[in-house]
């Protein structure tokens, strides 16, 4: 809302500087948005909050004002003279949508002279940015930027049968606004009709039909109210929003609404002349009465944290308009004003207790009570993951979570289901609330390949939602990682993070094929029998889907899963003494033998004495180890508790561990 | 003689030969060294070699392996003195540049998002307030309705939100959040007071995309529900946040001014000194009777306040990012700046 200094004059003094006028505007409410000089006056441009239409006119910047410097407010009373023959034998208004029009108000001059507005007025509209068209049309501005209720002039000799019908529009009703654009109304809409057809969208726009032109002489002067509700939808859905519209929507005062139609009278009588009909069209549903409010004292003081004297909270409230019925020690009740709708609860009033009496009151320096907190285990297995992948070189993506559908079906380890769509895209074409990771992550290795970017290393922590019927959908945090090396250095790094985060939990893979995945190198990881997540290689196909060119390793982990085999506190294992013994061993087994089930063989058959075990490499030699087999070097680490191992004991594991290979696995120790 | 025993006599002999070669500043000098623990029927290192025999069986290979090892630093040290003395008092050593690059070891790094939401979390815990998470895709109670925001205020325009599709009718639709303080809903309703959380993550709303725009965004919201709990605490709080994450040693205030939010009565912006101005930080108030009464607290008996920040903003500000589409872009040049 910009308000012109000049124009706030006659209505309050302000002996204060502009600067300490928008200061304490904006510390009360009114937030200075700018200030610009025109010509001779300043406009301030203010914003207002949705509660507060009261102030989306001079009258109401005037009074807060008032208040604030405890100044007089000068509020004009507009009597303008009637002469013609009463309103209602010449005219008539029928309201048949009352729950869309609670009150609609009707004057009629005939005889007005339209012409150019004196400079005065054609000065106030310019400091506020609107364009002078002719008298009547700029005094309806004048009007509404004054008291916030916007006003229509319809030429009157241009409605037809000398009727107003508030009504919904009918079905494929079509309207020309003052804009020259056709519009076909939405069902439901609220129109002002005449006889014959629509002649304004009410509450945000007149129609071209009965514009106010220079040939027009009798003029029927509209100040009514429309439902909020409705006079957003209908600006919304036809993309017509103006000064009227936004006042509208967030509510005119009930009982202004005569005194703008008279205001609006007096204004055209003085500067387009004419004769004002006797009387006013006022169809009016009830309006239910303001309820007093109770406001407690001891309430400021417990919400505010600071107290006030009874005098302060009276006058405060007084001043801004509420009409006291009672007063004593203890409380004062109150009727607010009819041109402040939000003030409805106690609560209400105790704000504007405090915003008039100034925030700046309140200290900053309680002593606010000391309280222990505590961090979840998810944020402390977050950390733990972060601080592995950082020192595993992998730098934090952060990708959209909605996806374009066509990424849907690249890979989808977690769920089948058909994705959750947002009626809007998100971003661009991306409706899906994605169910992986992995396309958004490929997506950033494809920018940066762009852009040149020798190392891609990324990881992202997100959720997926995979859709319930019936429910929330089951949100899952997932860590995805994507990479430029293989399938085991990848590997390892998961393994580094199974170490921070569960150290001793057992990682095991199981072959898993996807059509993004490179065959035979992709794997479902499981953490102590449960999916822990996916692993692997990206195909050729993938890499096509995606537009990458070089080759790239993806991972996608279940947090939940990492989280629930967190070990959250670690106890110590002692330290053996003794020195450990090494034996390096080259089994040669089928090659479909993994080396997980020589690994688990290892494990079970070296007894307690076995410390680590160290995988070297796989050798394969069709002519020296035969077709279908490798060769598996290892090293294994033992160590006893209580003594120094000697070789014979050493070689006895190193044995029983050979003997179980040719037994279970038909593997034999390479010579 | 037991394994320690002769290692530790292994270990003092290399001492004791590379000090003697060292010393030693001439030719002569350094073959008397030589002979001393050299010589090949009566050096030191022939007699320990001797002592070798005495290790108990088992030992012989571990000793016998360090015995070398010795050896053959003694005799380097022998030929690294005599190069020397050969070339007058310059000792050689290989060339080497110390303003070479040293090898790199690649570190990763967070998101700057992560790392200011990481600060923020790490303050607000210090002062008391537990970070909790909720769910992104919500239902009409936990965004709308609980928060004091009826079915016909414009914040739930379809235009204002990502609606699921799937939804039939606006009550029951599901959505994106738009604002976290839908996991104080949630918090609430399964807690009874005091509650002293914060709650942060991903909220949605539909902005297009610009430098100052983007449709999916992180906000912190922190709750303080308890008796007594006043507006001065909430300004208290703010101001002890802004002077952690932003203060330093300036001394650092906050202001309030007026402001209007369903969920909150009173309704304030909050703005911190700044560079000799005001810088916004986000929006703040007490919170509204009627959320209280809808998670079924008593609006007599407690009361508490709210505030949210937006990340992004504060993030921006601080590291001088001017296009908040960077931080979405994941370009690795930009996130290895943080």
């Amino acid at each position: 809302m910009i308000v012109s200094k000049n124009w706030l004059t006659e209505y309050v003094d302000l002996p204060m500087s502009v600067d300490e006028l928008t200061e304490r505007l904006t510390l009360t409410g009114l937030n200075l948005e700018g200030v610009e000089t025109i010509n001779d006056d300043t406009a301030i441009d203010l914003e207002v909050t949705s509660n507060r239409p009261d102030c989306l006119g001079h009258i109401g910047v005037a009074r807060e004002i008032s208040v604030l410097w405890q100044q007089d407010l000068k509020k004009p009373a507009p009597e303008p003279r009637a002469a013609g023959s009463s309103v209602d034998s010449q005219t008539s208004v029928t309201v048949k949508a009352p729950e869309l029009c609670p009150r609609y108000t009707a004057r009629l001059i005939r005889g007005v002279k339209i012409g150019p507005s004196p400079a005065w007025l054609v000065d106030r509209l310019r400091s506020l940015k609107i364009a002078a068209i002719n008298n009547v049309v700029d005094i309806s501005n004048f009007v509404m930027m004054e008291c916030g209720q916007p006003l229509h002039t319809f030429d009157f000799s241009k409605i037809a049968g000398q009727k107003i019908i508030v009504r919904e529009s009918n079905p494929g009703e079509k309207f020309t606004a003052i804009n020259h654009q056709e519009y076909e109304l939405e069902p439901g809409t609220c129109v002002i009709a005449d006889a014959n057809r629509a002649v304004a969208l009410a509450g945000v726009m007149g129609g071209a039909d009965t514009e106010v032109s220079d040939e027009t002489t009798d003029i029927l002067i509209e100040a009514a109210d429309f439902a909020p509700l409705s006079v957003r939808n209908t600006a919304r859905r036809h993309s017509l929003h103006s000064d009227s519209s936004y006042r509208f929507e967030r509510g005119v005062d009930p009982a202004g609404i005569d005194w703008a139609s008279r205001r609006c009278c007096e204004l055209i009588l003085e500067l387009a002349g004419g004769e004002l009909a006797a009387d006013v069209i006022d169809i009016a549903q009830p309006v239910a009465e303001r309820p007093t409010i109770k406001l407690r004292f001891s309430e400021l003081p417990r919400i505010l944290g600071i107290e006030f004297s009874a005098d302060t909270v009276q006058k405060i409230l007084t001043e801004l308009g509420c009409e006291e019925t009672h007063l004593c020690d203890q409380c004062i009740k109150v009727v607010p004003p009819s041109w402040r709708a939000d003030l409805t609860r106690e609560i209400d009033l105790i704000e504007e207790v405090a915003r008039i009496y100034g925030y700046d009151q309140i200290p900053e320096d309680t002593g606010v009570k000391m309280v222990a907190s505590t961090r979840s285990l998810e944020d402390r297995v977050l950390e733990q993951v972060r601080t592995t992948l950082t020192a595993t070189g992998f730098d934090e993506a952060m990708t959209i979570s909605a996806v374009d559908r066509s990424w849907v079906d690249l890979f989808r380890p977690w769920s089948t289901a058909e994705p959750l769509v947002t009626s809007t895209p998100v971003l661009r074409r991306a409706n899906c609330l994605r169910q992986t990771l992995v396309p958004s992550l490929l997506a950033a290795r494809r920018t940066n390949e762009t852009l040149s970017n020798p190392i891609i290393e990324l990881f992202e922590i997100a959720d997926i939602y995979l859709p319930q019927a019936g429910k929330l959908p089951d949100e899952r945090r997932i860590l995805c990682l994507n990479s430029g090396s293989g399938f085991l250095e990848l590997k390892g790094v998961v393994e580094a993070i199974v170490a921070a985060v569960a150290p001793g939990t057992e990682l095991t893979a199981a072959e898993y094929s996807a059509q993004l995945l490179a065959t035979n190198r992709g794997a479902e990881l499981s953490l102590t029998g449960h999916t822990l997540g996916y692993l692997g290689e990206v195909s050729a196909w993938g890499q096509k889907q995606l537009d990458l060119r070089g080759e790239t390793t993806i991972a996608e982990i279940d947090l939940g899963a990492l989280i629930s085999a967190a070990v959250a506190i670690r106890t110590v294992e002692p330290l053996s003494p003794y020195p450990p013994v090494g034996r390096d061993l080259n089994v040669v087994v089928d090659e479909k033998i993994p080396w997980a089930e020589v690994e688990q063989l290892v494990r079970s058959g070296s007894g307690s004495l076995l410390e680590e075990i160290v995988f070297q490499e796989v050798y394969r030699d069709s002519e020296r180890l035969g077709a279908g087999k490798k060769s598996l070097l290892f090293s294994i680490q033992l160590r006893s508790a209580d003594q120094t191992l000697t070789n014979e004991q050493a070689d006895e594991v190193r044995d029983n561990i050979v003997a179980a290979i040719s037994k279970k696995l038909g593997g034999q120790l390479r010579a | 003689m037991s394994l320690p025993e002769f290692l530790t006599s292994l270990d003092s002999l290399a001492e004791q030969a590379q000090a003697a070669f060292t010393s030693a500043d001439s030719v002569e000098s350094l073959e008397a060294a030589r002979i001393e623990y050299l010589g090949a029927k009566s050096g030191q290192v022939r007699q320990v070699q001797q002592g070798l025999g005495k290790v108990a069986k088992a030992d012989k290979p571990a000793a016998g392996k360090r015995f070398n090892e010795v050896k053959c630093l003694i005799e380097s040290a022998l030929a690294k003195a005599q190069q020397q003395i050969a070339a007058g008092s310059e000792e050689v050593v290989e060339p080497f540049d110390v303003t070479l690059p040293g090898r790199p070891s690649r570190v990763g790094h967070l998101h700057p998002i992560t790392q200011t939401i990481r600060e923020m979390k790490d303050i607000m815990g210090r002062l008391g307030f537990t970070a909790v998470e909720g769910p992104e895709i919500e239902d009409d109670w936990h965004n709308f309705e609980a928060l004091n925001i009826p079915l016909s205020h414009p914040a739930r325009d379809p235009l204002d939100n990502f609606y699921l599709a799937t939804a039939e009718k606006l009550e029951k639709a599901l959505l994106l959040r738009s604002q976290t303080s839908t996991v104080q809903i949630r918090v609430m309703e399964n807690t009874p007071p005091p509650v002293r959380i914060i709650s942060l993550g991903r909220v949605y709303r539909p902005d297009t995309a610009d430098a100052t725009h983007y449709p999916m965004f992180h906000q912190i919201e922190g709750l303080l529900i308890d008796r007594g709990v006043t507006m001065a605490d909430l300004k208290s709080v703010l101001r002890l946040f802004c002077q952690s994450y932003f203060g330093g040693e300036d001394k650092v205030h906050v202001r309030f001014r007026p402001s209007f939010f369903p969920f909150t009565e009173p309704s304030v912006e909050v703005d911190m000194n700044w560079q000799g101005g005001w810088m916004e930080m986000g929006g703040a108030g007490m919170v509204d009777p009627n959320v209280l009464r809808a998670v079924g607290y008593d609006p007599e008996e407690v009361t508490g306040f709210a505030f949210g920040l937006g990340v992004e903003r504060i993030c921006m500000r601080q590291h001088g990012i001017t296009d908040i589409r960077a931080l979405y872009q994941n370009d690795v040049r930009f996130l290895e700046q943080f």
